[in-house]
């Protein structure tokens, strides 16, 4: 990454941070990914409650952003073993808990870092993990957390998510790109969350989300899902629940 | 569009025409798909025993060949919801043993309508189906059957095709594009034949045909196939069995 061009932002050193990074996960997800329930009610908090763990790359040559990272604090006092399947939506209801009741958090945990796609291909993804990263140390916490979500897993949506953690590459790296960024900068897979993100909608919005129809109810491929999806006519209503990986960066 | 650019031409017409059918069905099906045993065994027959029904439609403004249509007479006295479940497969078989044989035909089926993708969605289509028609209508034959390959099934590889050709559109139509192309000019759906290729390969034949890596035995959904395929990696090979639907014109 060109350094002089890319500087690292955050909402309180740049006055106009919401305006840069608005549309850029929209861009970043597949339609239906932006209908969890978790993230619609909490979103706002991150720059309500956790200003100085947004961050984003700005390219100084064009006068946008390239890419974002958004983390925040929480309390976590067991093994990171037993961290729950609950995943991403656990994550964000906890910080957010947390913080309301003044418990004083001890790990840091990410839960997304965007490219957008115009930058793809720049190498932005580990600049902009190391920037989380510098987070997590500046604050004094004990390690990185995160529920990854493993892109590539969308093309083995019948392999459970168990199996294709242990796929490796001929390095011995894992086998799917995303987790293999995190590998590579020291990032340890910790475990599966399976119900990382629950996603419910009518048949009518999965409709309109991913361009199908399901005339019937059962299981269904959806385009850059992880794991089918589970469509019942009957109570109108398809179901997504999608499995994450637990990864932890230890900072030192 | 002129009324004249696209013309019907038969094998004889053109010196290349062999080369030339080639390329469209290499740019109309998905890699794998050229791989089934039959078809690499038994293709030349087309052209050695039953060169009256092969036709292609060329582009006179680019030269350009744009479709082609194959298919092939052969003897049938039961019931035609007494078409086997081998589908493309065994009809292949059939027509050249009844030939071989000296078995008079009394029926056509149809093999491949292919339209590169450059001439999709200009009405194509309809025009070769009923080219292929008239082939059979000159050879008095009342019916013309088809083991249809309904593609668009490859978004429902999840959904049984039994369930999948039930589905309709608002106007009573089949839900799947080429199954309504057909339906428009009258065809009607016999039944489906489960097994009308079946394509095997190893893991790196199949790694090849479709982009996709399989590390471990099991069920993988792949790009264009209307089914998953099964992988078996201990015996190092990959099956592929393709659902296809019958269905019928009455000719006369």
């Amino acid at each position: 990454m060109d350094t002089d061009r890319f500087q690292v932002i955050t909402p309180p050193t740049r006055a106009d941070y919401r305006d840069l990074v608005r549309g850029l996960t929209k861009v970043a997800w597949p339609e239906f990914m932006l209908h969890d329930q978790v993230a619609n009610v909490l979103w706002h908090e991150l720059l309500d409650r956790f200003p100085e763990y947004q961050l984003a790359l700005y390219d100084t040559e064009n006068k946008r952003v390239a890419a974002m990272g958004n983390s925040f604090p929480l309390r976590w006092e067991d093994t990171l073993y037993n961290l729950p399947e609950g995943g991403w939506d656990w994550a964000f209801e906890e910080a957010v808990k947390d913080h309301e009741q003044g418990l004083s958090p001890n790990y840091h945990c990410a839960i997304q870092v965007v490219i957008h796609s115009d930058y793809r291909g720049h190498r932005l993804s580990a600049p902009m993990i190391e920037a989380v990263r510098a987070v997590t140390k500046a604050k004094g916490l004990q390690a990185l957390i995160i529920p990854v979500r493993p892109s590539e897993k969308s093309k083995y949506p019948l392999i459970s998510m168990a199996d294709y953690l242990t796929w490796k590459n001929e390095e011995g790296l894992p086998f799917d790109a995303w987790l293999r960024v995190h590998a590579r900068l020291g990032g340890k897979i910790i475990k599966t969350c399976h119900e990382s993100k629950t996603i419910r909608g009518t048949r009518a919005e999965w409709e309109a989300w991913t361009r199908m129809k399901f005339p019937q109810s059962g299981e269904y491929i959806i385009p850059d899902a992880l794991v089918p999806i589970e469509m019942d006519v009957v109570k109108d209503e398809g179901i997504y629940v999608e499995p994450n990986v637990w990864m932890v960066h230890e900072v030192g | 569009m002129n009324p004249n650019r696209f013309q019907l031409i038969t094998p004889n017409d053109l010196a290349d025409y062999r080369d030339r059918a080639n390329k469209i069905a290499e740019a109309s099906w998905p890699e794998f798909m050229l791989h089934d045993p039959i078809a690499d065994e038994y293709w030349h027959e087309l052209f050695d025993r039953f060169i009256e029904y092969q036709f292609a439609m060329l582009d006179t403004e680019m030269n350009r060949m744009a479709a082609m249509g194959n298919s092939l007479p052969f003897h049938w006295d039961q019931d035609l919801s007494e078409l086997p479940e081998g589908g493309w497969d065994w009809v292949f078989v059939k027509a050249t043993e009844d030939h071989k044989n000296g078995v008079a035909s009394n029926i056509q089926s149809a093999i491949q309508v292919a339209i590169h993708p450059d001439y999709q969605g200009q009405g194509l289509s309809t025009k070769m189906v009923q080219a292929m028609r008239a082939i059979g209508e000159s050879k008095g034959f009342r019916y013309l059957v088809a083991p249809v390959r309904p593609s668009e099934k490859s978004k429902y590889p999840l959904t049984s095709i039994d369930d999948y050709i039930a589905w309709k559109t608002d106007e009573g139509l089949p839900f799947d594009a080429w199954l309504r192309v057909h339906a428009r000019m009258g065809g009607k759906i016999i039944k489906p034949c489960h097994e009308a290729m079946t394509i095997r390969g190893t893991h790196t034949e199949w790694e090849a045909w479709t982009g996709i890596k399989f590390p471990q035995s099991g069920r993988y959904v792949i790009p264009g196939a209307l089914n998953p395929i099964e992988m078996e990696v201990d015996q190092d090979e990959g099956v592929y069995i393709e659902p296809n639907v019958w269905m019928v014109h009455e000719i006369r």
